[in-house]
């Protein structure tokens, strides 16, 4: 129990952070009407942050975001403007000057160094690469029972063109010591309180080495914008979005195993294979939340939809995994009996969304749930029950839409 | 001339990548506390407004039971480091669960 003198110490602190922020967030909210998302509880504002069209509003403050499913039919490429966006603390970067940012590389190695933006982008070929970035709570809204933290629907995720560097360049450059372990890293955004665990997470050192863990300057060919991360950003192709740190500005090289709050505490899954327990159940062991497992949607009908009977109608969708590369997607119209498979469109890469297209032939007037289900390539798939875990993390059950032929 | 050596500067100014200094502003925070005659009302706006905006509240699912909202005070203040006295804890956690959450 902190004193009475500490108590106040720390509220003043406190009162002057929330006079910032308050005087920050100004008058420009765009009343972007609403939408219901559909779990109890669902309703949700659309807003438009800057360089942001009107999203689905999770929290003000800090801001989080989530992308309207409807962009998902619109292209394999999540825009920019639409892309989702995730914080912990309400210390965001609202202002940053490339001229003055710079990157710190350091610990566990022989040389520590410090890159500016122009430097990084000198250190050698740019890498280019198509990867998710998905939320590990993306759908928690959809958990039964519920499960507390951000209720998201699926909008939690997006699929762009990142633009940067290995992080292995970088790390090679300042020269790894021998006993390294993990790397930690750490981004502009600060908790609003001192005392409170800044956001840093961390990889393994060979993780860190792959060649495909990168720093990422540009999404989709243009700077990152802000609330996704600008200037630069960690990019953990496969990897939940927790661990693509925002604003990147320090990285460091342990010879320990990191232990701070966002590793040892939260992002944790229970440790089995379907990083699953008994809904209701406690977590048991756990471990760091890591590769994203299988997923695909259907993004051309909507529930509820109406769609001509005896006529075909093409559908279409999405899938993606943790990057073994998506190998087969299957569409059933009879609510999993029977499933017909569906045609792949190109291949971006194993870290991308993958289209798949096919045709949906209902012979008769009346209901029809159809549900989708992927494979990977290492024959990984998708439950037709949902698996459950405490923290909401990790939903990939098969889902199903229902539409009416009429 | 004058336009080149100005284009020049700026390009020196912005470095060969030509990314300049970025400002975003926000837009107004509207979610707001529910009011109720409860003494923890007061607790929360002034104790939780302090880090985040109310959202984190009102979106969770109304099923969630008191010790949900016991656990994630607790975890504010123990783990967060949130500048409350204990004391005020039962109460919050009262009109959390009564305002939003199983007791509603």
């Amino acid at each position: 129990m902190p004193g009475r003198r500490a108590v106040l110490k720390a509220l003043a602190g406190a009162g002057t952070g929330v006079m910032m922020s308050l005087a920050r967030h100004n008058a420009l909210a765009a009343p972007g009407g609403g939408t219901t998302l559909p779990f109890e509880n669902g309703e949700r504002e659309l807003v438009a942050f800057p360089q942001k069209r009107p999203l689905i509003l999770l929290t003000s403050r800090p801001p989080q975001l989530e992308t309207p499913f409807s962009v998902f039919n619109a292209g394999v490429t999540t825009p920019n403007d639409a892309f989702f966006v995730r914080y912990h603390w309400s210390g965001i970067p609202l202002s940053v000057d490339p001229q003055t940012y710079r990157l710190r590389v350091s610990g566990k190695v022989d040389s520590p160094l410090t890159f500016s933006l122009d430097e990084l982008k000198r250190l050698g070929e740019p890498l280019d690469v198509m990867a998710v970035i998905q939320c590990s709570g993306n759908s928690r809204g959809y958990f039964v029972p519920r499960a507390n933290g951000g209720q998201l629907a699926n909008g939690a995720m997006g699929n762009a063109r990142w633009t940067g560097v290995p992080l292995k360049t970088l790390l090679e450059k300042a020269g790894v010591q021998s006993g390294a372990k993990q790397v930690s890293f750490d981004g502009l955004d600060r908790p609003p309180l001192d005392g409170s665990p800044d956001f840093v997470k961390s990889l393994a050192i060979d993780h860190a080495l792959d060649g495909e863990v990168m720093l990422a300057w540009a999404m989709n060919g243009q700077d990152l914008p802000m609330l996704n991360g600008f200037p630069l950003r960690l990019i953990v192709p496969g990897y939940y979005g927790t661990y693509w740190v925002k604003h990147v500005s320090d990285i460091q090289v342990l010879d320990t195993e990191f232990d701070g709050f966002w590793m040892s505490k939260a992002y944790r899954i229970p440790d089995n294979a379907c990083a699953c327990v008994e809904p209701g159940a406690a977590p048991g062991k756990t471990i760091p939340i890591n590769r994203m497992n299988v997923r695909s949607f259907i993004t051309s009908l909507t529930e509820g939809q109406r769609v001509p009977a005896g006529k075909e109608t093409l559908v279409r969708g999405i899938a993606f995994d943790g990057g073994y590369g998506i190998a087969e997607v299957a569409l059933s119209a009879d609510g999993g009996r029977t499933w017909r498979e569906a045609r792949l469109g190109k291949d971006l890469g194993r870290y991308s969304f993958r289209e798949w297209t096919t045709a949906f032939s209902p012979r008769n007037a009346g209901p029809y749930e159809l549900k989708v289900r992927a494979v990977n390539r290492i024959g990984q798939s998708q439950p037709m029950t949902p698996l459950w875990n405490p923290m909401g993390y990790m939903r990939n059950a098969v889902e199903t839409t229902r539409v009416l032929a009429v | 001339m004058r336009v080149l050596r100005s284009a020049l500067m700026l390009m020196v100014l912005q470095g060969v990548t030509g990314v300049r200094a970025l400002d975003i502003t926000l837009p107004a925070e509207t979610a707001a506390y529910r009011a109720s005659p409860l003494p923890g009302y007061q607790l929360v706006r002034q104790n939780c407004l302090i880090c985040h905006s109310a959202q984190y509240v009102q979106t969770q699912p109304p099923t969630s039971a008191r010790g949900y909202w016991e656990a994630t005070v607790v975890k504010m203040k123990k783990a967060f480091g949130a500048p409350f006295p204990e004391e005020d804890i039962p109460s919050m956690v009262d009109y959390l669960v009564k305002t939003y959450g199983a007791e509603h």
